[in-house]
């Protein structure tokens, strides 16, 4: 009971920081309708930004975090402005060749400049853990650094959560997302939008980045894992909805969690596709209901 | 309409011919030995590719500085030629094929079991001769190829070196043991193989756990196991899921009374930078330490190689780097011996090869296999290695019990 | 018959002739490097079916490809049987599965579809992995091709033509399919799935063909690679890798169209195979960066490059 209890509980902390992890991308294909293959690319070069201000000034992951957020703002901008927003008409399959040719260049490159080493940003706290015993409850131990990265995903989703449905931005955002054409007629400046719209995302990807640094290694090799991971939380949590992906975070993590305690340890990866084929047949449009790309109006 | 499309078939038609009419390279020039080399210059593996390439050119400067390779009566310049497998085994089977059509007949192994299985394979078949650094997996040898021989212990040594060094020399003598295996085939045959002989040395041997290769996290199997209170832990893994267990270990608090033992991670440095001090009293195997007795004319002892490969490239190396350069040593040796670039002629000189090298001793056995050379144990005490085993090759003495930090 | 289907058939004809000539032109090597781009084309081709006539956009066409590979393998090797024999059965056993998870999948649209396939590929992997009493698991699975067991290995050039005729068939089916109403039916579901149905198609029969033809074209190419490399793992089969190459194969060369996976096969695993002869430290970098110049200048692939102003037009049309 309590190996149960323990799983429960890390596959949620886990679970958090993989929704931060796809929070953006869900927002960007829901809004934009563009799959961004090199968002594991943005991930993992806000890992190594965060790695690199540990190395160089001892700088604690957090505060890498909201640095390589910051600096993940401006690629994603740039990015979209620059070349995404070319092709934005087009059929879907270009933004995906576009997006692959970037994750390419972006991972290989980050090879070539930062070394194929396995980094782990080590910090004192991380793996020391308190035990919920001392609260009366079960033998579970909660991770510190995990904790952490659980709240700020939390909390930064929330954030984005409020910032769009409150503020003129982030309803520009939404609203650019459901209809363009008439966005664009009632003032709003699409192609801003769109980059802003990328850039927030690669701003939480790149902290989501700093955080995973925190609590494990992180290698080139793992960009394409962590985008596939964004695609299976961004459908199961519904597409651009912000708190369905960290729901979807929060399930995956479990249920692989479950998985791995009642099943051989190689069957955890099968059960997280068997819940999303499984969730897309049942209910296509994710956990949280509505998906926001229902809701869009296209002009053609 | 039609007149485009009927061009863009042409076009690709040229395409065609014209990609095949670049044969590549000529034929060797008179006066060097070009060895062939797929290596995982991309890729999953391409920390421990660029690892095996640091030990090839190692050779390769070492063996020119002294004056190149001798055959027959004259001293070739000896060359290496790469080529990026992406660390995929078939990607590595075209290139050996691509090896021979540019005349290299001798070839030095990929990196990892799976590519040098792929690059075996092709070896047999064009009549090349490869020398295989990296890729253990017993199972490749049981092929009954003839033309590939490899330097390094089999993976069955890996787990038992360890499980051998902790019955000889830990007091008190623990009782219980689980090994966590990644799923990739070396990384199983390690650890059926140390199963089987912590069994037959009375050790209680808990089920094996295991998780995909290449995991990042591994706290189902830790767990599962926590609640069994296993004295030793032994990691069959490579590096990612090497550090995995350590970190997670401490998070999940999971102690064992006597310590945590794992294969291929501890000796990469990486292990050490990530973990800090809770890699201290980790055991592992490796397959060359600087206090391998043996010595030859290239490389001189195995502490001259330390020295020699620290003023060349500014940090220590390890058994990646080692094992690298020992394949290409034997290699050149063959081709001395031999006194011929000859495949043929090589593989026969490699097959009676007898040598002692800075690597230990080189010599294979009819499935082309080292077993001559035994794997070392080390231990890692305050971030460095430490060899705690063979007796004749111990430098410290073995810390147990050796969790904590 | 029409003069351009004439001028196709003939311009077909002599270069499936030069082709089966060209291998005693070329080095080892070399062949190999052709035969792997025969391979792309039958790939690209079998994908284009579904994902470029029909706009379904297959993530997981991978899982059609490592079925076809695994179901060989495992029949030769637990079996006995020939290649021969096991390469058909392969192949309709994978037409089946297609047909199976098609009548749930193909009632999602757009991403859904693309995202649920891909969920079944990487599954399928999963799967295999984890059965390793009958495929080996991680350790990968070994073809018996000698010792009088199994089938003997074809030689570079036997599995050249192997993957030659594969190729054709691929080439051929795609004509075919383009050409016919079933063919007018698919490109009528891909503009207008509402408006194709209440024209008169059986829009689920239709879907469903073209992903059991796509899945068994697909499952011939998985089981002749399984058959060349003889020791496969469930990592390369199912590899993701390969799914999204043959997108940017179609996509490069032209979606919905014949010559265009042609075309894009060739040309990308030409440009690639060239770059990393070249680039052996930087290649994938490079072709990551080509890829990206060729989506900015010739959004439309490769073979829609009819004229310089149509160009133009189009850039100026997808972009936002």
């Amino acid at each position: 009971m309590s190996a149960l209890a323990q799983a429960t509980v890390y596959g949620l902390l886990q679970g958090g920081l993989l929704a931060m992890i796809a929070v953006g991308f869900s927002l960007v294909w829901g809004v934009m309708n563009v799959i961004n293959l090199a968002h594991g690319g943005y991930v993992l070069l806000g890992a190594y930004i965060a790695w690199e201000l540990h190395a160089a000034w001892g700088l604690d992951p957090l505060i890498g975090a909201v640095t390589g957020g910051l600096v993940m703002f401006g690629v994603g901008y740039v990015v979209q402005r620059l070349l995404v927003n070319q092709i934005v008409n087009a059929p879907i399959f270009l933004t995906l060749l576009l997006t692959f040719g970037l994750q390419l260049v972006l991972v290989q490159g980050m090879a070539v400049v930062f070394s194929a080493d396995y980094r782990s940003i080590a910090t004192p706290y991380a793996s020391q853990a308190f035990t919920l015993q001392s609260f009366g409850l079960a033998d579970v131990r909660v991770p510190y650094g995990r904790l952490l990265a659980f709240v700020v995903a939390v909390l930064a989703t929330a954030a984005l959560v409020v910032f769009t449905q409150r503020s003129r931005t982030g309803l520009a955002i939404l609203a650019t997302g459901m209809d363009r054409t008439a966005a664009r007629l009632m003032g709003i400046n699409a192609r801003h939008v769109y980059a802003l719209t990328a850039g927030i995302a690669a701003a939480l990807a790149g902290a989501a980045g700093a955080l995973v640094g925190l609590v494990g290694t992180f290698s080139p090799p793992d960009a394409a894992r962590f985008t596939l991971l964004s695609f299976v939380i961004s459908v199961l949590g519904g597409l651009g909805n912000m708190y369905g992906a960290l729901l979807g975070g929060l399930v995956l993590g479990v249920v692989q969690a479950w998985a791995g305690q009642y099943l051989p340890g190689t069957w955890v990866n099968a059960v997280a596709f068997a819940v999303l084929v499984g969730v897309l047949i049942v209910r296509p449009a994710g956990l949280a209901g509505r998906a926001f790309y229902e809701a869009r109006v296209e002009a053609t | 309409m039609t007149g485009v499309r009927v061009l863009a078939a042409g076009a690709a038609l040229a395409l065609v011919l014209a990609g095949c009419a670049s044969k590549g390279t000529q034929n060797q020039t008179g006066d060097t030995v070009n060895l062939g080399a797929s290596m995982s210059l991309s890729g999953a593996l391409e920390k421990e590719g660029k690892l095996t390439q640091q030990g090839y050119d190692y050779c390769v400067s070492t063996v020119n500085a002294k004056g190149g390779v001798p055959v027959g009566g004259r001293t070739l310049r000896l060359n290496i030629d790469y080529q990026d497998d992406q660390s995929q085994p078939d990607t590595a089977g075209q290139l050996v094929d691509q090896f021979n059509d540019k005349g290299y007949h001798l070839i030095l192994g990929p990196y990892g079991s799976a590519t040098t299985g792929a690059a075996m394979a092709v070896i047999e078949r064009n009549g090349q001769v490869m020398v295989d650094s990296s890729g253990a997996d017993d199972k490749l040898f049981d092929r009954g190829y003839r033309r590939t021989f490899a330097v390094l212990s089999p993976a069955s040594v890996y787990a038992v070196s360890i499980v051998n060094a902790i019955n000889e020399l830990a007091t008190p003598k623990p009782r219980s043991m689980v090994f966590l295996s990644a799923d990739d085939g070396f990384s199983k045959t390690v650890a059926a193989a140390g199963e089987a002989r912590a069994r037959s040395l009375g050790f209680s041997v808990l089920p094996t756990q295991q998780f995909p290769a290449g995991a990042t996290d591994v706290s189902s199997a830790l767990t599962r196991i926590k609640s069994s209170k296993p004295d030793v832990i032994i990691g069959s893994v490579h590096l990612a899921e090497g550090i995995a267990i350590i970190k997670q270990a401490a998070e999940l608090g999971v102690t064992p009374a006597g310590g945590f033992a794992e294969t291929v991670a501890p000796p990469t440095p990486d292990f050490v930078t990530t973990l800090g001090t809770k890699a201290n009293g980790v055991l592992s195997s490796s397959q060359w330490v600087p206090e391998v007795k043996g010595s030859d004319g290239f490389f001189g002892t195995a502490t001259d190689y330390r020295n020699g490969f620290r003023a060349a490239f500014g940090q220590d190396p390890e058994y990646h780097n080692a094992e690298a350069t020992a394949a290409c040593l034997a290699m050149v040796l063959a081709v001395r011996k031999a006194g011929s670039t000859d495949p043929g002629k090589v593989r026969d000189a490699l097959a009676q090869l007898d040598e002692q090298s800075f690597f230990g001793p080189l010599k294979f056995n009819d499935r082309g296999e080292n077993v001559t050379k035994p794997m070392s144990v080390i231990q890692i005490q305050n971030g460095k290695l430490v060899t705690v085993w063979p007796a004749d090759q111990a430098a410290g003495r073995l810390i147990w019990p050796g969790a904590g930090g | 018959m029409s003069r351009s289907a004439v001028a196709w058939g003939l311009a077909g004809a002599v270069v499936l002739v030069g082709m089966i000539v060209l291998p005693s032109q070329l080095y080892t090597g070399q062949v190999r490097v052709v035969t792997a781009v025969l391979m792309f084309v039958a790939l690209a081709q079998a994908w284009n079916i579904i994902g470029g006539l029909t706009g379904y956009a297959c993530f997981g066409q991978v899982a059609f490809f490592g079925i076809g590979g695994y179901a060989t393998a495992v029949l030769m090797e637990h079996a006995n049987w020939s290649f021969w024999a096991a390469l058909p059965v392969a192949a309709l056993g994978c037409a089946a599965f297609a047909a199976l998870i098609g009548l749930p999948l193909l009632r999602l649209r757009g991403h859904y579809f693309a995202i649920a396939t891909l969920g079944v590929a990487e599954g399928m992997r999963e799967v295999v992995t984890n059965l390793g009493r009958l495929t080996g698991g991680g350790a990968g699975i070994t073809v018996p091709t000698v010792g009088g067991r199994g089938t003997a290995w074809l030689g570079n050039d036997g599995f050249y033509l192997l993957f030659l005729v594969l190729a054709a068939l691929a080439v051929a089916v795609a004509a075919l399919i383009g050409r016919s109403r079933f063919g007018y039916g698919l490109r009528a579901i891909n503009q207008d799935e509402d408006a194709a149905a209440a024209a008169g198609v059986n829009t689920t029969r239709a879907k469903v063909l073209a992903l059991t033809i796509s899945a068994a074209l697909t499952a011939l190419v998985g089981s002749a690679y399984a058959f060349q490399q003889v020791t496969i793992y469930p990592q390369r089969l199912f590899d993701v890798d390969i799914t999204v190459i043959m997108i940017v194969m179609v996509v490069i060369g032209g979606a919905g169209t014949v010559l265009g996976p042609l075309v894009g096969a060739v040309g990308l695993q030409f440009v690639s195979e060239y770059l990393r002869q070249h680039y052996p430290q930087e290649h994938i970098l490079v072709l990551g960066a080509v890829i990206m110049i060729v989506v900015l200048l010739f959004p439309s692939g490769l073979t829609g490059v009819a004229t310089r102003s149509g160009m133009l037009a189009t850039i100026r049309a997808y972009r936002l």
